[in-house]
């Protein structure tokens, strides 16, 4: 399978602000591409210039390997920059009219009410949009971008503002589409549920590209360890420093992390040869957060 | 997927465009607002200058006497005669001429509000060429102008009806046929303004003060200018110029529009 979105030396600058600089990335066909970084670090202009909303300084964008500026390639994009572009005063069900009208669709009510019920918003048809509250504005950004059923999705934070019930439907659409083919390029703080349906990263900082990955690949440089609990914390972790090589203290749970060794063996280390007692004891992930707060970190010094 | 998409040639984008402009136009109360104030403004200015009209009065500082000219002949609220340039009187000051400005308040606001709104987004998302936009609007507008410039000709019907005015068209200097060269020369002139404010828009975005205040002090110019180009006893010749005038700002402007979407940020 080929690139959905292919991006070399793309660069942007607004008057003396250098926004990108030199971004390259390859969002691949069918994944769900988790786009990662700082506030300010380009990933709204990166998705704003995708969609052809600003104008790129210099670099080349490509969509399924044809200019981005291409009619044919722009028709197949759905998409949610910052907060969904509707008429307030108007009912959600007018400003989808007027986007299905847009995209020049033929059953212009059945695909609106396919959109709506995907997203579980079939009831709020009626309302009109500036009285729907922060999530249901979300998701009917997300109903706008589905429209027409693109084969690539651009969303900009869509998960902001979702309670939970709404970050798991969310999570549960988008995972669909993904499977139903749909590329899908998602940028999000939220890390935590990013980490639940992404195939890929690209994690940006400074307008570049600091890392593209893959799901796999994350979970390869994301090694599992043990987090235990003493009542001796120091001498613990110093007695686990030396036996297994790696003993971290982390600091906000007051846990030590032990890499390399199974927590069984841990516990029985500590007991038989040293009589600590192990209170609490676990195997866990790194997780995608604190993989790129560590990145973040090590980019800072 | 997308099946359901119609083909996306140069006619059907324009369809579409025009398909979204004109609901977005008709499902808004702008434009009913403004048809509003175009039937009423007339009735407004004829009925109550009717009952101010053909005072004198001694200016108290100058010692001058001054006097308001009043509406005698409804026709003088479409326009005068002769095509001279603007007179500082009553009946040059408040006519049909006032609608220009109108229109160009409301292609502001019309324009504006996809930008205000962030439907642009969703507009050039999938929409690469940002020309068929600019015709698009241009035409929605001016069918707005149009119909703007309709209800003010009914409005001074009313208008002069209520206030007792002439309807001799001999009284005025004119004929039939030369007032209805005249209506037609003054709505193709709207083009003019309707392709300058958009323009104006394009540059404003979700500045709205910036678009109207730039319509208006454009339209200004272009104001004294009105009288001679749309007389009352126009004829083929004013119309050419006017259709011709509307066209060329219309294409001209909308060129530029065209280039200003297209390099410069829209969100």
């Amino acid at each position: 399978m080929g690139n959905a979105i292919e991006i070399r030396n793309l660069t942007k600058s607004f008057g003396k602000k250098q926004a990108l600089n030199g971004l390259t990335m390859s969002v691949p066909e069918g994944s769900i591409y988790g786009f990662i970084g700082e506030n300010g670090s380009g990933k709204s202009t990166t998705e704003k210039l995708i969609c052809g909303l600003i104008q790129p300084s210099g670099g080349e964008i490509k969509l399924w390997g044809k200019d981005y500026r291409d009619p044919e390639m722009r028709s197949k994009i759905g998409v949610l920059i910052e907060a969904p572009g509707c008429f307030p005063n108007f009912t959600v069900w007018n400003n989808m009219k007027l986007q299905a009208a847009n995209l020049g669709l033929k059953n212009e009510d059945e695909e609106i009410r396919r959109a709506l019920h995907l997203v579980r918003m079939d009831g709020a048809a009626s309302n009109k949009f500036k009285n729907c509250s922060l999530g249901m504005k979300q998701r009917i950004g997300i109903a706008f971008a589905l429209l027409g059923g693109p084969k690539l999705l651009v969303l900009d934070e869509p998960i902001n503002g979702l309670d939970a019930d709404g970050m798991r439907i969310m999570r549960e659409i988008l995972t669909d589409l993904s499977r139903r083919g749909t590329t899908i390029l998602i940028s999000s703080h939220i890390l935590g549920e990013l980490e639940k349906i992404a195939t890929h990263y690209g994690i940006i900082r400074g307008g570049k590209m600091l890392r593209e990955m893959t799901a796999e690949q994350l979970n390869a440089d994301c090694p599992t360890y043990v987090a235990l609990k003493t009542d001796e914390i120091e001498k613990t972790r110093d007695i686990l420093q030396r036996a297994f090589g790696r003993a971290d203290m982390d600091e906000q749970t007051g846990e030590i992390r032990v890499h390399g060794a199974p927590a069984e063996a841990i516990a029985r280390y500590l007991y038989a040869r040293h009589g600590i007692a192990v209170s609490e004891i676990r195997t866990a992930k790194i997780s995608l957060e604190e993989y790129y707060i560590n990145l973040m970190q090590e980019g800072r010094k | 997927m997308n099946e359901t998409m119609k083909k996306g040639g140069f006619k059907d984008r324009l369809k579409t465009m025009l398909n979204v402009d004109f609901r977005r136009m008709f499902w808004a109360p702008t434009v009913y607002i403004m048809l509003a104030v175009s039937l009423a403004l007339p009735v407004l200015i004829l009925v109550m200058t009717s009952f101010v009209g053909g005072m004198s009065a001694t200016d108290p500082q100058t010692g001058l006497p001054t006097t308001v000219e009043a509406f005698t002949n409804v026709w003088q609220a479409i326009g005068s005669a002769g095509g001279n340039a603007m007179r500082m009187d009553l009946t040059s000051m408040c006519n049909i001429n006032l609608l220009y400005f109108l229109v160009a308040i409301f292609v502001c606001l019309f324009v504006g509000e996809d930008f205000r709104s962030g439907y642009v987004k969703n507009l050039f998302a999938v929409r690469a060429k940002k020309l068929d936009y600019v015709l698009s609007k241009t035409i929605v507008l001016f069918v707005a102008a149009i119909g703007m410039f309709i209800f003010y000709f009914v409005g001074a019907m009313i208008g002069g009806g209520i206030a007792g005015l002439s309807f001799d068209v001999a009284a005025v200097g004119a004929s039939v046929g030369g007032i209805v060269a005249c209506m037609v020369s003054k709505i193709f002139f709207a083009l003019v303004f309707v392709s300058i404010a958009l323009t104006l828009s394009s540059v404003g975005k979700q500045r709205l003060w910036l678009s109207i205040l730039g319509s208006l002090a454009a339209g200004m110019l272009l104001f004294t200018m009105i009288p001679m180009m749309t007389p009352l006893n126009a004829g083929a010749f004013n119309v050419i110029l006017c259709v011709a005038g509307g066209s060329l700002f219309a294409a001209g402007l909308g060129a530029v529009s065209n280039v200003i979407l297209n390099k410069t940020s829209l969100v």
